[in-house]
């Protein structure tokens, strides 16, 4: 992925910039190249960049005047929440502001009587329910960065997690938000009632990868916590076999919370990294959790119990609370535990159907012998949402090509089975170019068009999403300032 | 008015062709029966009459997924689920005869298009957070899709969330694949009677913030129903964590689903001669806008976060009271005069306004498609 090169007249206006943005945030613009490097990308690692200045506002106002200001010197905004995107969707641009959001961390309003949390959006995804939780509720979408990543990111990001199966993404359990657009209006969409009126432009701003405005509020819904969570582990001595028994699960009517696959590989790097007591000598296991009244998952667990060891599986339960934290500890640890094999690691994030997991896995593994290349697979197999993990080394000369290429043709068997490029991570850099392989130029204009609907200037988080730079030019929006075109560098068509 | 009948998306793509060359526009027509909701479409152009495109393309019960054409009956694709032991989770009404129509012939493509959900919106989601992608003709008359066929994905921007409710003014869908859910084998309705509006949302509320996840919570007339479903000894300790929850007796009614049917498809208003209108409220702020409005019928489901008003007709004076307490309305039911002069859709403010036009202009940028349906140039 080859990143488009910055352009030299706004890089060389760095210290106007810097200058106006501190008048409109006197105590939060980062302009020095020491302090500049602590943002200077995000949770794909394989890419660096520092931005040009970084601007920290503490309010909605500061955001709409820095967005006014960018919008009318023609400078591409970035912007950030925690930093942990897996897709490069917060890499800064050499010559772009980075907009970092992460001081506006108040919740405003817990509102238990309309199920909901009115928050900033640099609120952790885990305050949300620690907010809450004292009232016996939470928020369900629970990405694995929880601790970290923030709800502005989140809602750019359509965050997923384990619990989507049953609870659904972001999107689903976002009410509202205010944010500003690249004019500097506040757009307020929904609320706490259900629906937004009118067309659904919440529903398009959730997932949006930052290129249609600044969140600077959220109105989420909150869940009673459920009363009861048991949890079995199934081992199965084939992997096709324990596709069928997710397939037979759902086909039996029952949306268990969570459902994980993890495959021999995983497995061991799991055992060597935390021992939490996962099958040496299983192809692959399932963690399976069910929740809700304790006599829902009681028949809930007896019968998916019944169709795992139908299906071939050694099946336990985790006995107590204890044996339970540490089963999902070390699914939740994958990712570090892979990172001992390796010095660095692509995390892959198609979605396919169900049905098609054991014809996928047989052929990622012998792709992964033509790459030369180690590789490991946790899946969330209730949604079908795959996760396969690349270890390779980028200091060795062409690794990192060949883990790309890898991981470019993964997911495009993702969608030569019916699947897509990406379930929860987004597409940000790190697949944009890929987009072809789901999208015809047809599909990809529609996109386009919308984001000049939002953006006629092309300046909010450009290079994300999108292979080619569309101008606004077939609405008759190309922005133009100072009779020069944004981006004069890129090539258009 | 002359008619384009479409049996397939490239008729679908020939009509809108010719509108482009005519500068003429279509008005979209499935089955018809919602031709009474929204705003009368402003149009000298012609039909598009999608009713022919039809048929259940796929469906995988083990994938939780289905594909149809947008003109199949509802009614038809709500079988072929329950076969399989599935449903479509937002609950979809038929508002046939309360618009003076016949019942059972609404469209799938037409419930997207008009964002239509019944009691079990509360706990399993809107049309929105069901359909997973489409395909569909832009109003420059290409062919496109969007989304997906997985349950879970988030590659692109999410264009299937914004053609639910759109009323067919941003493109003519030609095929739409939806999430299911397994339909539980059993429900309970139970029953509180005689209760004043504070105390009825109040119990509703209460249900609703339990584990419990009731498909059902309605109130009208001093009465709340409840209802719960799942397997056999499941249910039977949900009813019975029910009554502890509220400290009461609660009945269970026999005939509970039809009550909930009724409710959903607003059964009550048809042979009434009000004006009707759904209010989605801040389930809180429910008792105090019942309490406030002038109205001779209505009803509440999601736990208070919709009323269904009746009003006497030509009258908005309940959006006023609506939009005090943070909802917003829809006026689903009056004459064709009514409609225009009162607006259907809440009115938007300057920003929203010029988005919505915006992003109606990035589909459609001749306007060809069901021309002030929705808002003047929408």
């Amino acid at each position: 992925m080859q990143l488009s090169p910055p352009d030299p007249s706004i890089v060389a206006h760095g210290a106007d910039i810097a200058a106006a943005l501190g008048a409109i945030v006197p105590d939060g613009v980062v302009a020095d190249p020491a302090g500049l490097a602590a943002f200077d990308g995000d949770a794909l690692t394989a890419y660096r960049q520092s931005p040009l200045v970084t601007v920290l506002p503490r309010t909605a106002e500061q955001v709409a005047a820095v967005l006014s200001y960018a919008g009318a010197h023609g400078v591409p905004i970035v912007p950030r929440g925690a930093g942990t995107s897996l897709s490069g969707g917060a890499l800064p641009r050499a010559d772009g502001i980075l907009l970092s959001l992460t001081r506006m961390n108040r919740i405003k309003e817990i509102d238990l009587e309309n199920r909901c949390v009115v928050t900033e959006p640099g609120v952790t995804n885990l305050g949300i329910t620690r907010a809450v939780e004292r009232h016996g509720f939470y928020y369900a979408p629970d990405p694995s960065s929880q601790i970290a990543c923030t709800i502005g990111g989140n809602v750019a990001e359509n965050s997923g997690g384990l619990h989507c199966l049953k609870y659904g993404l972001t999107t689903n359990n976002l009410l509202g938000v205010e944010m500003v657009l690249m004019s500097g209006a506040t757009l307020r969409l929904g609320g706490k009632a259900p629906g937004a009126g009118g067309l659904d432009l919440l529903g398009i701003v959730a997932g949006s990868e930052g290129l249609l405005g600044v969140v600077v509020e959220a109105t989420l819904r909150i869940l009673p916590r459920p009363p009861a969570t048991r949890t079995l582990l199934a081992a199965f001595a084939s992997v096709p076999a324990a596709g069928q028994c997710v397939a037979d699960i759902i086909a039996a009517g029952i949306v268990p919370a969570a459902m994980e696959f993890m495959d021999r590989g995983c497995i061991a790097a799991v055992e060597a990294h935390c021992a939490s007591g996962y099958p040496h000598d299983a192809e692959g296991a399932l963690l399976i959790d069910a929740d809700g009244i304790a006599a829902e998952v009681d028949h809930a667990i007896a019968r998916i119990g019944a169709i795992a060891r139908a299906a071939g599986a050694s099946v336990r339960e985790a006995c107590g609370e204890a044996e339970r934290t540490r089963l999902w500890a070390g699914r939740k640890a994958a990712f570090p535990a892979m990172g001992r094999l390796a010095p660095d690691m692509l995390c892959m994030d198609g979605t396919i159907p169900r049905g098609k997991l054991p014809q996928v896995l047989t052929r990622m593994a012998a792709m992964a012998k033509d790459y030369r290349l180690g590789f490991c697979n946790v899946f969330h197999a209730g949604d079908g949402n795959l996760h396969p993990l690349i270890v390779f080394d980028a200091m060795v000369p062409g690794e990192l090509d060949r883990a790309e290429a890898f991981g470019a043709d993964i997911l495009r068997l993702c969608v030569e089975v019916g699947g897509v490029l990406t379930g929860e991570h987004g597409v940000g850099v790190e697949k944009r170019d890929l987009m072809p392989a789901m999208f015809t130029d047809a599909d990809l204009e529609q996109q386009q068009r919308l984001k000049c609907a939002f953006d006629s200037g092309g300046l909010l988080n450009p290079g994300k999403v999108f292979p080619i730079l569309s101008a606004c030019i077939e609405q008759g929006h190309m922005h133009v300032k100072d009779g020069r075109v944004p981006y004069p560098n890129l090539p258009r068509f | 008015m002359p008619t384009h009948v479409a049996s397939s998306e490239n008729d679908v793509i020939e009509a809108v062709q010719q509108a482009r060359e005519w500068r003429s526009p279509l008005e979209i027509v499935g089955a018809g029966t919602k031709q009474a909701f929204g705003r009368a479409v402003v149009t000298m152009g012609s039909v598009l009459d999608v009713s022919g495109l039809t048929g259940i393309v796929s469906y995988q019960p083990e994938e939780l997924i289905l594909t149809a054409a947008p003109g199949t009956p509802v009614a038809e694709i709500a079988a072929a689920l329950a076969q399989k032991g599935q449903r479509l989770g937002f609950d979809p009404p038929d508002w046939g005869p309360l618009l003076g129509r016949a019942p059972g012939l609404g469209t799938i493509g037409g419930a997207i298009s008009c964002d239509l959900a019944g009691p079990a919106r509360l706990r399993c989601g809107a049309v929105r957070d069901h359909l997973l992608g489409f395909r569909g003709v832009n109003g420059l008359g290409e062919a496109f899709k969007a989304g997906g066929k997985v349950v879970k994905n988030v590659t692109g921007f999410d264009l299937p969330k914004l053609v639910c409710g759109a009323f067919g003014t941003l493109c003519v869908l030609t095929e739409v694949t939806l999430r299911v859910f397994p339909k539980p084998p059993l429900s309970a309705t139970l029953t509180v009677r005689g209760l004043s509006n504070a105390e009825g949302f109040a119990l509703l509320r209460r249900v609703w913030s339990s584990p419990l996840d009731a498909t059902g919570l309605a109130f009208g007339n001093g009465n709340a129903l409840i209802r719960l479903e799942g397997e056999k000894e499941p249910l039977a300790e949900k009813c019975a964590l029910l009554r502890t929850l509220l400290g009461r007796d609660a009945q269970e009614v026999p005939e509970g689903e039809i009550a909930f049917r009724a409710l959903a498809d607003g059964t009550v208003f048809d042979d009434t001669p009000f004006d009707v209108w759904r209010a989605y409220l801040p389930p809180a702020s429910a008792a105090a806008v019942a309490d406030a409005i002038d109205s001779p019928l209505w009803l509440a489901d999601w736990a208070g976060g919709l009323l269904w008003i009746a009003t006497l007709p030509g009258s908005d004076a309940v959006r006023a009271v609506v939009g005090r307490a943070g909802g917003h309305c829809v006026l689903l039911r009056a004459a064709e005069e009514t409609r225009e002069r009162l607006a259907v859709f809440e009115p938007q403010d300057d920003t929203r306004l010029a988005i919505t036009r915006s992003v109606k202009a990035a589909f459609d940028p001749l306007g060809l498609f069901n021309p002030g349906r929705m808002w003047d140039g929408v």
